[in-house]
């Protein structure tokens, strides 16, 4: 009997005062340490976030998330942020949290050395690096298919690369918007949804992150796709045999935001990462390790010449419109190109 | 009862009170984010959802996905069972089937997903020596098969230890009473485990309708299924409402096997260790044309799974995948370096679920299976809520209900602690249920007319009886909290972090050999782990089990 009750206590003790002693056991100490939610790939974040650390003395803590999920978190946790602040992934994502006001107004000490089209008008969100899309095709498929480059967005329906397209699903994926936005800016809406459709046909998969073609084109599995520049970058780097090109049409670019999250418990450390970021520091960062992000300090010289835009026809969208018509493009995109079928 | 039984009373109090707070509070709070339009009771976001005809068409896919998926996990389960309860092949081939079986289990499934495609995909490895052009991996087919490799270890574990169970005596009556073996196994083994086959089908059934990682990977668009539309809902267009409510349309065929289940097993007695049978005999053998099938069926199944691992250990040990094959141990460097925290994080949190867990599903079980009080199925149902219901939803819930006071739980180890156990218990409940509805309570009768007290018929008759099908259990929640990610994918945080997350990061920044060191370490953890449990199980059970004629040598690897 007596054994029997003591277990039931651990067991009723485990369940109820568990919880509480563990959520009590977490402290830390304000103004060192910075808890952040992270869309730039960790590989990145780790790399940006040791140099701050080196410069301030500010420790970062960081979980890496999709666009979606780390907007989807923060709306979640609105009552109660876990993060001080948000780093990297797509304006529009920062638009989009803005109107769900998770954001906090900063404008960091730098901040009137970035070009407007770079950062929130009202404050809400810095750019630090800007990346457009661009095609990224597998050398050996296009010699198999007796194909150049692609150089114009019409070159992708073309019959030979039927079931040989990766690129990233719109629902899901910041490139895959940034796609529509580009499409949009070249032929206006209605016909862009017509190319889409079109387009759909010669589609092997829509992958659920902006990057998760690139694998696939560099193993052989597909043939071609559109990413942003640093993803494609990425991969191209790391040895495999690809052609990065750009439809003559243009393409319109991504800005890579950073804000402070509404409510933020060390809000001194995440005002010190803005004015960091804005500093010319951050590009220099960024382009002394190979992270392929055009800085938005025009100031910083960018080596890598496959970041020259000077032969590119870059198009312009603005943050708030695509913020305010991202919804409703992606609604469109599944009724018409998904189920349309 | 309840005034004879105070023990039984307590462990209700308990029970009740922590579904009250990690299953009830999240679920209720999810209703309301379904039902309740502008403060008022409403059915507008079912309509939407309903409204369009993809989403049915996701609703009839996840179907037909679950119930494909639960038939075959289960036939290929059992046949893995039979070899190694029921044949003569040596120690070693059954330790070597059971360690292969185990493998799909013990790595998260987007991990044998990609490996999938790379042999099966476009341009796939396989399809090349095989000199199959065009076949299209994505879809139906991919996800089926990717499925049914990963789930049906779950009904191997169930299967084997109710065929560990029986009474080998039984094989020796029906023999010398003249039947053939067919006759034997058709009217004696098959409906005798057919309450782990039950359970079985419904773990499985369960599991694919909840799985939103393996449709994500391999369904493509033209295959929908409603959990992964429902995650993408809800992270590509904030929407948690309509994916929630997408996800309560999963509630309706997860109640109905549910009650089928009751149906078709409700009065039948299974009863087969009764505590009247003589010494133990080895079981017979069966019938010659039935073991050609197993040995096929195993000898394929095991080879696919050996290279499709192989293709990940390969991964991990060279430069970069298929271009530069130099060998290297860089990518372990990268994961001892930067993924000991994620490492101990999830050991850590795995060990706590399980012994809570499986404490709570000993109770649990047995409080379904040999007790009356008032509102059992209820509690029956309940426990099973969390599993029912699809991970990302239950993360979602998780993070709504406990953000706020009174319990702020988000960014603790014991929210994740919690979404485990309320989770993953359901299977050691499941099998705590299937092995006692083997166990003729008429064992426990003659423990409490001679004296002893409930507590003490609990602790001394019914526990070591049900101590393999426990193992089970707690082997596959330890392995569950290792590998699952669809719940804690939402409930991570700064302080704890997971190796599958790491893994599925890994993935979409591309880095496909990172990712493959951190699945080869993870799944040396769950090896490593699962051998010390076992033995650590056996050694201290041994001075009970010494008595008892039950082997749990044999319950798989």
């Amino acid at each position: 009997m007596k054994s029997m009750k003591k277990a039931l206590i651990v067991l009723s003790m485990i369940g109820l005062l568990l919880a509480p002693v563990f959520a009590a056991g977490v402290q830390e100490k304000a103004s060192t340490t910075l808890n952040v939610y992270t869309i730039m790939p960790e590989k990145y974040a780790t790399t940006v976030f040791e140099e701050f650390t080196k410069d301030t003395g500010i420790q970062v803590n960081f979980v890496r998330l999709s666009s979606g999920e780390a907007l989807a978190r923060l709306i979640a946790e609105k009552a109660n942020p876990q993060v001080d602040a948000l780093w990297g992934g797509p304006a529009d994502t920062y638009e989009a949290g803005v109107l769900e006001g998770v954001f906090e107004v900063y404008v960091p000490s730098e901040a009137s050395a970035i070009p407007a089209q770079f950062k929130s008008s009202k404050g809400y969100w810095t750019g630090i690096g800007v990346i457009p899309l661009t095609f990224l095709s597998s050398n050996s498929f296009l010699k198999e298919k007796g194909l150049q480059p692609p150089t114009s967005w019409n070159d992708l329906l073309d019959p030979r690369y039927y079931n040989a397209l990766q690129m990233a699903d719109v629902r899901t994926s910041g490139t895959a918007t940034e796609r529509v936005y580009s499409l949009i800016q070249v032929w206006g809406e209605d016909k862009a949804y017509e190319y889409q459709k079109q387009l759909h046909k010669n589609i092997q998969l829509y992958t659920k992150s902006g990057a998760g073609g690139a694998m696939p084109i560099a193993t052989g599995q597909a043939g071609s796709g559109i990413f942003y520049i640093v993803d494609a970058l990425d991969i191209q780097q790391q040895g495999y045999d690809l052609v990065i090109s750009y439809p003559v049409e243009g393409v319109t670019y991504g800005v890579e935001g950073s804000g402070i999250v509404k409510g933020a418990k060390n809000l001194d450390a995440a005002k010190k990462l803005m004015d960091w970021a804005s500093s010319k520091r951050l590009g220099q960062v960024m382009v002394d390790n190979k992270i392929n992000y055009i800085p938005t300090r025009p100031d910083v010289v960018v080596t890598n010449p496959a970041l020259d835009m000077s032969k590119v026809k870059l198009l312009e969208t603005s943050v708030a419109w695509k913020g305010a018509n991202r919804e409703r493009l992606v609604q469109r995109w599944i009724d018409e190109v998904i189920q349309g079928q | 009862m309840m005034k004879r039984d105070p023990a039984l009373f307590m462990a209700l109090v308990t029970v009740w009170l922590s579904f009250a707070v990690f299953i009830f509070l999240p679920f209720l709070r999810l209703l309301g984010a379904t039902f309740v339009v502008d403060g008022k009771l409403s059915l507008a976001n079912v309509k939407t959802v309903l409204s369009k005809a993809y989403n049915v068409k996701a609703l009839y896919g996840s179907l037909v996905l679950a119930t494909a998926v639960s038939i075959t996990g289960t036939v290929v389960g059992y046949l893995f069972a039979l070899a190694v309860t029921r044949t003569r092949i040596s120690k070693v081939t059954k330790g070597i089937i059971g360690a292969v079986a185990m493998l799909p289990l013990i790595s998260p499934p987007f991990t044998s997903s990609i490996s999938l495609t790379l042999a099966l995909g476009p341009n796939g490895m396989l399809l090349k020596a095989l000199g199959i052009g065009d076949f299209s991996i994505y879809g139906f087919l991919g996800t089926w098969i990717s499925e049914t490799l990963t789930y049906f270890p779950v009904a191997f574990m169930v299967i084997t230890a109710v065929l560990n169970t029986m009474s080998a005596t039984l094989d020796d009556a029906a023999l010398s009473l003249g039947a053939s073996r067919w006759r034997m196994f058709r009217t004696l083994t098959i409906p005798l485990s057919l309450p782990a086959i039950v359970n079985s089908i419904l773990l499985l059934f369960g599991a694919s309708l909840a799985d939103f990682a393996t449709p994500l990977i391999l369904g493509g668009h033209a295959f929908p299924v409603l959990p992964t539309e429902a995650y993408l809902l809800i992270t590509g267009m904030f929407d948690l409402k309509g994916g929630a409510t997408m996800s309560f349309l999963l509630l309706v065929p997860a109640l109905l096997v549910f009650f089928l289940q009751r149906m078709m097993l409700g009065k039948k007695s299974f009863v087969s260790v009764t505590g009247k049978s003589g010494s133990r005999t080895e079981f017979a053998r069966l019938p010659q044309s039935l073991n050609v099938v197993i040995a096929v069926v195993c000898l394929i199944v095991v080879a696919f799974i050996i290279y499709l691992y192989a293709i990940i250990l390969w991964g991990s040990l060279v430069k970069v995948w298929s271009v530069n094959n130099t060998p290297t141990l860089e990518h372990y460097r990268y994961v001892f370096k930067h993924g000991q925290k994620a490492i101990k994080d999830t050991v850590l949190i795995a060990i706590i679920s399980t012994v809570i867990g499986s404490l709570l599903a000993v109770v649990i079980g047995f409080m379904i299976q040999r007790k009356e009080f008032v509102g059992r199925r209820l509690l029956e149902f309940s426990s099973m809520l969390n599993y029912a219901l699809p991970g990302t939803v239950v993360g979602i819930a998780y993070i709504i209900a406990f953000n706020t006071k009174p319990l702020v739980l988000t960014g603790t180890l014991s929210i994740l602690v919690a979404a485990y156990v309320f989770r993953y218990y359901a299977t050691g409940i499941r099998s705590v249920i299937a092995s006692l509805e083997q166990i003729d309570p008429a064992l426990e009768e003659a423990s409490l007319s001679l004296g002893a007290g409930t507590v003490r018929t609990f602790t001394h008759i019914t526990v070591p009886l049900i101590i393999p099908a426990l193992i089970s259990g707690m082997r596959y929640l330890f392995i569950h909290c290792m590998t699952a990610i669809s719940a804690t994918i939402f409930l991570v945080s700064v302080r704890w972090t997971l190796l599958t997350t790491r893994i599925l990061e890994s993935m979409t920044e591309l880095q496909f050999s990172q990712a493959s060191a951190f699945s080869i370490v993870l799944i040396a953890i769950v090896f490593l782990a699962d051998f010390i449990l076992k033995h650590v199980l056996k050694f201290t059970t041994a001075h009970i089990t010494r008595s008892q004629e039950i082997s749990y040598e044999q319950i798989g690897a």
